[in-house]
């Protein structure tokens, strides 16, 4: 019976990614005067979140792996093998960015009615949801190269830090982009 | 050369299409409840919460999965006393974290003078039966899509984490709006 050993070894993680996730949570909960002024602006929200989890998870287990098959390691890092890895990702971040910033637009206009223009809300919707994957996407990236650096430099499995590490991160950095991009078009629009 | 940026966006693009429009599907619900989530904003710290748990739950329940499939520890069989075993304590690790994380989430809103009208123990009694419902969801999604992808020869590590986050992010939403409304909290 290994129930103990289980819970043990998950319990405290999955709570510390929950703790995270109330930061998240709680940058939400400062964007209302925003939801208010942008209609849409909250639908991008769980599918920037998602798109960023998936793409970074994804890149964290292929350098993991790539570890593991001995193409990069500490000292011989910035290779060319890292450099497709981190171009896949920000490829991936700005197509799923611009579909993600059209369905939300889309979707809303079908929806709901509101008073602001349709032309200036498409621009807005879409430039937000943009910024804010293409931002997110560069911390996300730089941080999992450098979490990478330090889990080789002390011997670890990488497949075993990477994940629950960018899960925690991942979301409240995410926000913390979405809202700070939301501030900057309200500013200038 | 291993790795292609050409291969990683062709393999990464048709799934996460997918979750994409899922997601706006899920945003969309959000959108529909606009006024309960600005009067009432502890329940929008609560949606980051409800989704991670059960989101890395249902990972790491699959991850296990996936291994105990690959050594051959768990068979693929809806009786196996291993995978049901591994599901059950699931549950139970979904259960502790969504109690202490709701006691969280209050405290946080309390201090940042976000609660309105409800009470502790109903706060928690809310966020743990969306939370339990949800997980029992995602660990059956697990389940399945690691023996459905098992079987057909797709590596299960591969499918579980993408399909279960997706889903976990709809459903909990969903389940969330509808705990709230059954509870008739800020109507």
């Amino acid at each position: 019976m290994y129930a103990k050993e289980m819970v043990k070894q998950s319990l405290p993680l999955i709570v510390m990614c929950g703790l995270g996730a109330i930061v998240a949570g709680s940058t939400l909960g400062l964007m209302t005067d925003l939801f208010e002024s942008i209609p849409g602006l909250i639908v991008v929200i769980p599918a920037i979140i998602a798109m960023r989890g998936n793409i970074s998870t994804a890149l964290g287990s292929r350098l993991g792996s790539a570890y593991h098959l001995g193409v990069i390691d500490a000292d011989n890092l910035w290779n060319d093998e890292l450099k497709q890895n981190v171009i896949g990702s920000f490829v991936l971040s700005f197509l799923v960015s611009i579909t993600v910033g059209i369905l939300a637009f889309i979707t809303t206009i079908l929806f709901y009615k509101f008073s602001i223009d349709v032309g200036i809300l498409a621009v807005k919707l879409i430039s937000v949801v943009i910024i804010a994957g293409i931002i997110s996407g560069l911390i996300l990236t730089l941080l999992t190269i450098g979490i990478i650096y330090l889990v080789f430099k002390r011997g670890y499995d990488p497949d075993n830090i990477t994940g629950p590490a960018l899960a925690t991160f991942g979301d409240m950095i995410t926000m913390a982009c979405i809202f700070g991009s939301a501030v900057l078009l309200e500013v200038i629009f | 050369m291993i790795y292609n940026w050409k291969k990683i966006v062709k393999h990464g693009l048709p799934l996460l299409f997918v979750a994409v429009i899922i997601e706006i599907f899920a945003g969309q619900i959000l959108q529909g409840n606009r006024s309960l989530l600005v009067a009432m904003p502890i329940f929008l710290i609560s949606i980051p919460v409800v989704n991670s748990v059960a989101g890395n739950i249902g990972s790491v329940l699959g991850a296990r999965l996936a291994s105990g499939l690959h050594v051959g520890y768990i068979k693929n069989d809806i009786k196996d006393k291993e995978m049901q075993y591994n599901l059950l304590i699931s549950l139970l690790i979904g259960f502790i974290s969504y109690f202490v994380l709701a006691i969280v989430i209050y405290y946080v809103a309390l201090f940042s003078n976000l609660v309105e009208d409800i009470a502790l123990i109903k706060f928690i009694a809310l966020l743990v039966i969306t939370g339990f419902l949800l997980i029992c969801v995602v660990a059956l999604v697990s389940v399945f899509t690691a023996f459905i992808s098992f079987k057909r020869g797709l590596d299960p590590d591969d499918m579980v984490a993408p399909v279960v986050t997706t889903v976990g992010d709809a459903m909990g939403i969903v389940f969330l709006f509808v705990i709230i409304g059954i509870f008739g909290v800020g109507i």
